[in-house]
C-alpha cells in the first residue's frame, strides 16, 4: 500500500466531509453575520437522529431513517434560531459568541445525556476496501466523495439559480437594503437555516460513517469548518470546498512528518494563522 | 455535619473566585473576550507542580508559576490582540486548545496524559499547609491579596484606561493612549492570577493533567464571571460562590452508583441553559455593573 | 443587597449539613472505586460482578466475625481526575480503611498518592505498570508486574521468528512501561523495534497511526492495546486491507473485544499472566460464578478481582477494621495463599507474581495458542 496516496487519499475524503460542515457554517455565516458556534453541534445530532432512527425501536434501514434525521436537524436548526439567536439578533457579536457557546455546551451534554459518552457505531458490516492505485478505498468512502458532490451542486443552484437563493444572497449582502427593497428576509433567514441544518446533517452522518460517532465530536469539526471557511473567503460556497480540501490535506499529510498527537491541532493552527494573516471580510457570494 | 465536606467547598471556592477575578480583569473591565483562559491556568498549575516534583521549594516554585503564566500571556497577546472582538475570542480559544494538545503530547516534559500525581502539599516558610484548615487559610489569604490587588489596579489611572478601552476604544485612542500596550498588560495581569489559582488547585487536588484544562474549564469561569456580573469588584466573588458551590456539591452528593453517568451532562446542560438565558434576559448578570466607576 | 447576604447565609447553612453524620457502623464498609461510566465501563461491568460474587460467599460464610461486609461503590468515570475525587469522596466522606482501587494503571497511579496519604489501603486487580505500587506501603496488587509480561512478548516474537517488529502502544502509563519493558528485552535478544508509535485512548480514528506502522508491510506488529481502541483499531486495520499477525498483551484478552471487532480480530495472538484452570480452587469459582450468573462468560480480570476481596475479607477477620491492622494482616493471610488466580504471597514490593501464556481467537472464542 502507498504510504503516500493513501494520506492523500484520506485527506481528500475528509476534506469533502469538512467542505459540507464549512458550507453551512459558512451560510449563517455569509446571511446572519455571526459564527454559530454550535454548528458542530449540529453535525453531531444529525448523526446520533440518524442512529436514533436506525436503531430500536425503529429499526429502518439507513436510506429511511434518512428522512426522518434530517428533518429532526433542521427542526433543530430552526428551533436554535428562533429561541436562542433571534432575541439577541441585535445585540453585540460578543453576547451572540457566547450564547452560541452556551448552547453548543447544552446540546453535547444532551447528547451525552442520552447515548453516554462511549463510541457508537452504525453496525454496518465491515468490508474490506478495494485496492485501486495501490490504495485502499471502502465502500463507504466511495459513498462520502459522492454524495459531498451530489451536495454541493444541489446547493449550487438552489443558491445560484432559485429565487429564495437570490433572496438570501441580498439578505447577507445588506439586510437593510434587502428588507427595503421588499424581499422576504424572514423567508430567506429561514431558508439559510434550513440549508445549513441539512448540511450538517449530511455531513456528520457521512463522518460518523466513516469515525464513528461520539458526542465530542461536534466541537472539533466546528473548528475545522471555521478554518475552512475563513481559507475559503466567507459567504463563498466553492471555497468553502476548496478551504475543506486544504484542511483535509494538510492534516493528513501534516502527520506524517510531526506526532500524531497533532493532528487536530494542525486545523487550530491553520485557523489562528489565518485570523492574524487576514481578518475575515465579508466577501458575499460573489466567487 | 461532614466539616470536611464543607472545608472542600470553600477551597474550590476561593481558588475559581481567584481565577474569575483574573478573566473579570481582561473581559469585564478590558472588554477582551479571552476564551482561552484556562491555558494560563494549566501553565501554572503545570509549572508549580513540575518544580515541587523535582524538590524546588514551594515558595520558588509558585514564583516561577506566575512568571510563566505571566510570560506565556505575553506571548499570546501579542499576536492576537491585533484582533477584534469576536475574532480575538476565537483565537484565544484556539491558542487555549493548542497549549493543552501540548500538555498531552510532550510526554517528556508533563508525563501527557498520564498527569503529575502525588503532588506535594504547599509549604511557606517552614510552615506546611497540609490538613484541609490549613488549605483554606492559604487559599483565604492569597484570594484576599488577589482582591486587593486587582481592586488597586481597577481603581489606578491604568485601571480607567482599561475601561475606556471596554466602552469606546476609538476615542480613547484618540485621546493619545497606546491601546495596544494596555491591553497587553490587561492580559499579562490577568494571566498571572490565573496562574495562581492554577498553582494552588493543582497543589490541592494533587494531580493534574492536560483533561483539567479544556474548554469546560473556560465555559465555567466565563459563566462565574458573566453570572455574576462583569466588571464589578463582587461579581466574580458571587458568581463563584453560586457555581461552584452547585457544583461540587452535585460531585459529592449520594447517589444510587446508576445515576452518576447522568449527574454531570446534565450539571453541564444546565450551565450551558444558564448562559444562553443570562445572554437574552440579563447579559449584566447578578450585579449590575456602575458605569463610570 | 441585604437578600444576597442572606442568601450567602443559607448556603453556608446547607453546606454545613449536606451529608448527615455517618450512622453506628453495623456492616464492614469496603469503598470501590469503579468504572461504572466511561471507557472503561466495559470492564468495569464485568469487576463489579466478581466483586458481588466474593462479597456473597463472604457474606454466606457468616461474614467476618460476624459482621457482613458491604462494597462502597463510586463510579469512577475513567478519568484519573475523577477516580481521585471518588477515592477521597470514600475516604473524606465514607470514611473506609480499605479500598478497591480504580482500573487502569494511569487511573490506579493518580489515586495512589492520596490513599497513601490518607494512610487508607489501596488494592489493585488489574494494574499492571510496573510502578504501581510506587506511592506506598499501603498500595498493594493482586495483579503481576508488567515486567514480566514485557518479556513475554518479547519472547512470544522471537519464538515465532520475529525479529523486526514496530510497536504501537497506548500512550499512558500502562502501554508505556510495558513497551519499555519489551523494548529492552526485545534488543537485549537481539530483536530490532523498528519504530514506535504511541496512540491516545478514546479516538474514533486509528488510521493514520495504522498506516505508520505497516510502511514497508512489516510480518509482525506489536499492539499492546485495550478493548475499545483495539476494536477501532483492528476493524480499520481489516477495511485498509492490512495483512499482518498483529501480538498483543493481556488486555485485549477479552471477550467484549471479540463481540465489538468481530472477524477482524480473528487470528490474533498476545500473552497474559496464566493460571491453571484445573485446580480445586478455580473449579470452586467457576461453580460459583455458574451458579449466580449462569452462562455469562467470566470477564477479563474476574478471578483476581474475586481473589482480592476474599484477601480483604480475610484481613479485616484478622487484623480488625482499620487501615494498620488490615495492611499488616494482608502479609500474613496472602502468605502461600493459593486463590483461583494462583499464589497470592506479596513480595517485599506488595505486588505477586505470575507465569505468562499466550492466547489467541479462533472462530471467534479466546482459546491458548498452540504452536
Amino acid at each position: 500500500m502507498s504510504f503516500l496516496l493513501q494520506s492523500i487519499f484520506n485527506g481528500l475524503l475528509a476534506g469533502c466531509i469538512y467542505a459540507l460542515f464549512a458550507m453551512g457554517l459558512t451560510l449563517i455565516y455569509g446571511v446572519l453575520n455571526f459564527v454559530n458556534f454550535a454548528h458542530g453541534e449540529l453535525i453531531m445530532w444529525g448523526a446520533y437522529f440518524l442512529y436514533l432512527f436506525m436503531g430500536t425501536p425503529f429499526g429502518f434501514p439507513l436510506p429511511i431513517a434518512l428522512i426522518p434525521a434530517l428533518f429532526f436537524t433542521i427542526l433543530l436548526g430552526i428551533g436554535m434560531d428562533r429561541f436562542a439567536f433571534k432575541p439577541i439578533r441585535q445585540a453585540n457579536r460578543l453576547t451572540l459568541l457566547i450564547a452560541a457557546l452556551g448552547l453548543s455546551f447544552l446540546l453535547r451534554n444532551g447528547a451525552q445525556l442520552f447515548w453516554g459518552a462511549e463510541l457508537r457505531t452504525y453496525g454496518f458490516e465491515i468490508k474490506r476496501g478495494w485496492r485501486i492505485l495501490n490504495m485502499s478505498i471502502t465502500i463507504n468512502q466511495m459513498a462520502i466523495i459522492i454524495t459531498t458532490l451530489i451536495c454541493i451542486v444541489i446547493v449550487y443552484l438552489l443558491f445560484h439559480r432559485s429565487k429564495l437563493g437570490k433572496s438570501m444572497r441580498a439578505v447577507s449582502d445588506n439586510l437593510e437594503l434587502a428588507r427595503v427593497s421588499g424581499i422576504n428576509t424572514k423567508k430567506a433567514i429561514q431558508f439559510a437555516w434550513i440549508l445549513s441544518s441539512a448540511l450538517a446533517c449530511v455531513g456528520g452522518i457521512l463522518l460518523a460513517l466513516d469515525t464513528n460517532l461520539q458526542p465530542g465530536m461536534g466541537l472539533i469539526n466546528l473548528v475545522k469548518a471555521f478554518a475552512a471557511t475563513l481559507l475559503g473567503g466567507v459567504g463563498n460556497l466553492w471555497g468553502a470546498l476548496l478551504g475543506g480540501i486544504i484542511i483535509g490535506l494538510a492534516e493528513n499529510l501534516g502527520v506524517l512528518v510531526i506526532s500524531t498527537g497533532y493532528k487536530d491541532a494542525i486545523a487550530f493552527g491553520i485557523m489562528v494563522i489565518l485570523l492574524l494573516l487576514r481578518p475575515p471580510v465579508l466577501y458575499g457570494t460573489q466567487e | 455535619m461532614n466539616v470536611d465536606l464543607f472545608l472542600h467547598l470553600w477551597i474550590m471556592i476561593l481558588i475559581y473566585i481567584i481565577f474569575a477575578m483574573s478573566l473579570n480583569l481582561e473581559v469585564g473591565y478590558t472588554g477582551l473576550f479571552n476564551f482561552g483562559h484556562v491555558a494560563f491556568f494549566g501553565v501554572g498549575a503545570y509549572t508549580s507542580a513540575l518544580l515541587t516534583l523535582h524538590q524546588v521549594p514551594f515558595e520558588l516554585a509558585l514564583v516561577a508559576a506566575l512568571i510563566v503564566a505571566g510570560f506565556s500571556g505575553f506571548l499570546l497577546s501579542i499576536p492576537s490582540l491585533k484582533l477584534r472582538g469576536d475574532y480575538f475570542g476565537i483565537a484565544t480559544l484556539g491558542f487555549g486548545e493548542i497549549i493543552r494538545m501540548v500538555f498531552q503530547n510532550e510526554v517528556w516534559l508533563t508525563k501527557g496524559p498520564m498527569g503529575l500525581p502525588g503532588i506535594p502539599k504547599p509549604v511557606l516558610f517552614s510552615y506546611r499547609f497540609a490538613t484541609l484548615p490549613q488549605y483554606l487559610l492559604l487559599t483565604i489569604g492569597f484570594t484576599i491579596l488577589t482582591f486587593l490587588v486587582l481592586r488597586f489596579v481597577t481603581r489606578s489611572p491604568m485601571g480607567r484606561v482599561f475601561k475606556a478601552i471596554r466602552e469606546d476604544e476609538v476615542s480613547t485612542a484618540a485621546l493619545g493612549k497606546n491601546i495596544f500596550h494596555f491591553k497587553i498588560k490587561s492580559f499579562v495581569i490577568g494571566s498571572v492570577f490565573a496562574g495562581l489559582a492554577g498553582t494552588l488547585w493543582g497543589h490541592y487536588t494533587t494531580f493534574i493533567s492536560p483533561g483539567d484544562f479544556t474548554l469546560l474549564e473556560t465555559i465555567l469561569v466565563l459563566l462565574i464571571v458573566v453570572l455574576g456580573g462583569k466588571g464589578t469588584e463582587w461579581g466574580p466573588i458571587w458568581g463563584a460562590i453560586v457555581l461552584i458551590f452547585f457544583q461540587e456539591s452535585l460531585r459529592f452528593l449520594k447517589l444510587p452508583a446508576e445515576w452518576t453517568r447522568y449527574l454531570a451532562p446534565l450539571q453541564q446542560m444546565i450551565f450551558g441553559s444558564l448562559l444562553i438565558f443570562l445572554m437574552i434576559y440579563r447579559p449584566e448578570g447578578l450585579i449590575r455593573g456602575k458605569g463610570g466607576r | 443587597m441585604k437578600k444576597i447576604i442572606y442568601c450567602l447565609f443559607i448556603l453556608i447553612g446547607i453546606s454545613l449539613f449536606l451529608t448527615p453524620a455517618p450512622k453506628a457502623q453495623d456492616t464492614y464498609k469496603v469503598g470501590a472505586a469503579i468504572a461504572l461510566s466511561g471507557s472503561i465501563a466495559v470492564y468495569g461491568e464485568g469487576f463489579k460482578k466478581a466483586i458481588d460474587l466474593a462479597a456473597e460467599e463472604i457474606n454466606g460464610k457468616g461474614g467476618m466475625k460476624g459482621k457482613k461486609i458491604e462494597i462502597v461503590y463510586e463510579d469512577n468515570k475513567s478519568t484519573p481526575k475523577d477516580c481521585v475525587t471518588a477515592v477521597r469522596k470514600l475516604i473524606t466522606v465514607d470514611k473506609v480503611p480499605v479500598i478497591i482501587g480504580p482500573a487502569a494503571s494511569s487511573n490506579f497511579m493518580a489515586t495512589a498518592p492520596v490513599a497513601q496519604e490518607s494512610k487508607v489501603v489501596m488494592l489493585s486487580a488489574q494494574g499492571a505498570a510496573p510502578a504501581l505500587t510506587k506511592a506506598g506501603e499501603y498500595i498493594f496488587r493482586v495483579f503481576p508486574s508488567d515486567v514480566l509480561q514485557g518479556k513475554g512478548i518479547s519472547d512470544l516474537c522471537l519464538q515465532l521468528k520475529y525479529m523486526e517488529v514496530p510497536i504501537m502502544y497506548v500512550n499512558n502509563d500502562w502501554g508505556l512501561g510495558l513497551k519499555n519493558v519489551f523494548v529492552e528485552n526485545f534488543k537485549k535478544a537481539g530483536g530490532k523495534v523498528t519504530d514506535e508509535i504511541p496512540y491516545d485512548e478514546k479516538k474514533t480514528d486509528y488510521r493514520t497511526e495504522l498506516i505508520r506502522a505497516t510502511k514497508g508491510n512489516p510480518k509482525a506488529v506489536v499492539n499492546l492495546t485495550y478493548i475499545v481502541e483495539g476494536s477501532v483499531m483492528f476493524k480499520q486495520a481489516y477495511e485498509m486491507g492490512i495483512n499482518t499477525q498483529w501480538i498483543c498483551g493481556s488486555a485485549a484478552k477479552a471477550p467484549k473485544l471479540v463481540e465489538l471487532a468481530g472477524k477482524t480480530v480473528e487470528g490474533i495472538i498476545g500473552t497474559y499472566p496464566v493460571f491453571s484452570q484445573e485446580t480445586k480452587e478455580y473449579q470452586a469459582f467457576r461453580a460459583l460464578w455458574t451458579k449466580k450468573y449462569g452462562d455469562a462468560k467470566i470477564p477479563i480480570f474476574g478471578e483476581y478481582n474475586y481473589d482480592m476481596v476474599i484477601l480483604i475479607g480475610k484481613a479485616i477477620e484478622k487484623g480488625g477494621y482499620t487501615s494498620d491492622g488490615i495492611r499488616k494482616a494482608l502479609f500474613e493471610v496472602a502468605k502461600g495463599y493459593r486463590g483461583v488466580t494462583g499464589d497470592k504471597t506479596f513480595d517485599q514490593d506488595r505486588g505477586v507474581g505470575s507465569e505468562y501464556g499466550v492466547w489467541t481467537v479462533k472462530d471467534g472464542q479466546i482459546i491458548d495458542y498452540k504452536k
